[in-house]
């Protein structure tokens, strides 16, 4: 029910309206902007050993949740200057990718979202409309178009982007810290 | 056309710049946005607000001076919606689970009590036992800032959304959707915005049973209603703020709105 509408609405009715979805940046984007002191960066995935899982575990105070990380060197010449991981969350019906830019000693330098999408009801569970999102950071991936608009509403918590982020402050704490 | 995000204040606070790409102006931005978090938060033991929860009755307080403008406002609002709107209800959101519970016991919350008084010199002065919690205004007053800072660097046309309360400038009209209510996925209402702020609040993704995190600054209790709030006015803490005052009233006409220079609608 509308109690009261003092302003001139566009539309209304929420009939065929389409999920939320946003590209903020490509992962290329991402690390250029964490290091732009960089001149090279190379991928260097990392696979954590048992032990590392159970460590990252006890460090973050979440579940290390996967074996295997996407992760990229920022190199200055030959010399490691930092790191950037790579990560999904599921939060109740949207699915967030971020990056989180490390610097060596694996303190966080600075945490992006590289991109926001809301499903409509029952898809976020569905892996078909999950692995869209495989392709994500391929140039021109996501369409910029159906996000412009901003969102108005409650406040969605981020909770799942920040135990996702401590996470991935530990596995750099266990993996690459020097 | 340039669009960033990150994780601040608990949400995603999205920072869209409408004609030019200037990097620096957004990462300058979010830098106030963080620095809002810092002394705001309810949760960082370091925060003003957690220095002033852990103070004893009577003390003077050393805050930063925008914890001292977001206090300011925060007392403007109350006076203005006959206590519609209090910073004092952190006791109940901690005994609801909504924030996290301090080390220290809580205190008794006391219905439309005062917690503070705003000293000359920028300190404030506890003046009773409670919690305070800036959830309620602090998100908008974070987008104020941003808002400020984007213009200081030149930035003509620019939206900072932090979760959903949201200001706009340039002369332009930002499409702004509403979600629907009852079906959040959804957009209930499309409207366009220039040069002002907007702030919704609805309990669609928080309401537990019969708690909500929007409390009634007069007694207590949790609005629970399934509507949604959205109010507009000249800056985003503002909006923010006011969107608690017409939740607890459940009155899209309440004669603060004006008063302050904003207007309302529930669907």
């Amino acid at each position: 029910m509308i109690k009261s509408l003092p302003w001139v609405l566009l539309a209304a009715g929420a009939v065929g309206a389409p999920a939320f979805a946003t590209q903020y940046l490509t992962a290329e984007q991402a690390q250029a902007l964490m290091f732009p002191e960089a001149t090279a960066f190379r991928r260097q995935d990392i696979a954590l050993t048992t032990v590392q899982m159970q460590q990252v575990e006890k460090l973050a105070g979440v579940p290390a949740r996967s074996v295997n990380w996407r992760a990229v060197a920022a190199l200055k010449g030959d010399v490691p200057i930092g790191y950037m991981l790579l990560d999904d969350v599921i939060g109740k019906f949207e699915l967030i990718s971020f990056a989180v830019g490390l610097n060596s000693d694996a303190s966080i330098r600075q945490v992006e979202i590289l991109t926001y999408r809301e499903s409509h009801g029952g898809e976020i569970r569905n892996p078909a409309w999950r692995k869209q999102f495989a392709s994500k950071r391929a140039p021109g991936g996501l369409a910029i178009g159906e996000g412009i608009a901003n969102i108005s509403g409650a406040t969605l918590s981020c909770t799942h982007v920040t135990d996702g982020v401590r996470r991935i402050a530990a596995i750099a704490q266990v993996v690459l810290a020097k | 056309m340039m669009r960033r995000a990150q994780p601040w204040l608990g949400t995603l606070v999205d920072i869209t710049l409408g004609s030019q790409a200037d990097p620096q102006a957004v990462t300058a931005a979010f830098a106030d946005v963080a620095l809002v978090h810092r002394l705001m938060s309810f949760h960082d033991v370091d925060s003003d607000v957690s220095r002033f929860n852990r103070a004893a009755v009577g003390m003077p307080i050393e805050v930063d001076p925008h914890t001292w403008n977001v206090l300011r406002l925060a007392e403007q609002v109350a006076a203005s919606s006959h206590g519609c709107f209090n910073v004092a209800c952190a006791p109940r959101l901690v005994e609801w689970g909504y924030l996290p519970a301090p080390a220290a016991p809580a205190p008794a919350y006391v219905p439309g009590e005062r917690t503070y008084a705003l000293e000359a010199d920028g300190r404030v002065r506890k003046t009773s036992a409670s919690w305070i919690d800036l959830g309620g205004i602090a998100k908008g007053y974070a987008v104020d800032l941003a808002i400020d800072t984007l213009q200081r660097h030149g930035v003509g046309s620019a939206c900072v959304n932090a979760g959903g309360d949201l200001r706009v400038i340039g002369d332009y009209d930002w499409p702004i959707t509403i979600r629907a209510p009852r079906e959040p996925a959804n957009a209930g209402t499309r409207l366009v915005l220039r040069n002002a702020a907007l702030a919704t609040s609805a309990n669609y993704f928080a309401a537990r049973g019969h708690t909500s995190p929007l409390v009634d600054g007069r007694n207590g209790q949790a609005c629970t209603d399934a509507h949604s709030v959205t109010v507009r006015a000249p800056s985003c803490a503002l909006a923010d703020a006011l969107t608690k005052v017409v939740m607890a009233s459940g009155d899209a006409h309440h004669p603060c709105l004006a008063k302050l220079g904003a207007s309302a609608f529930i669907i």
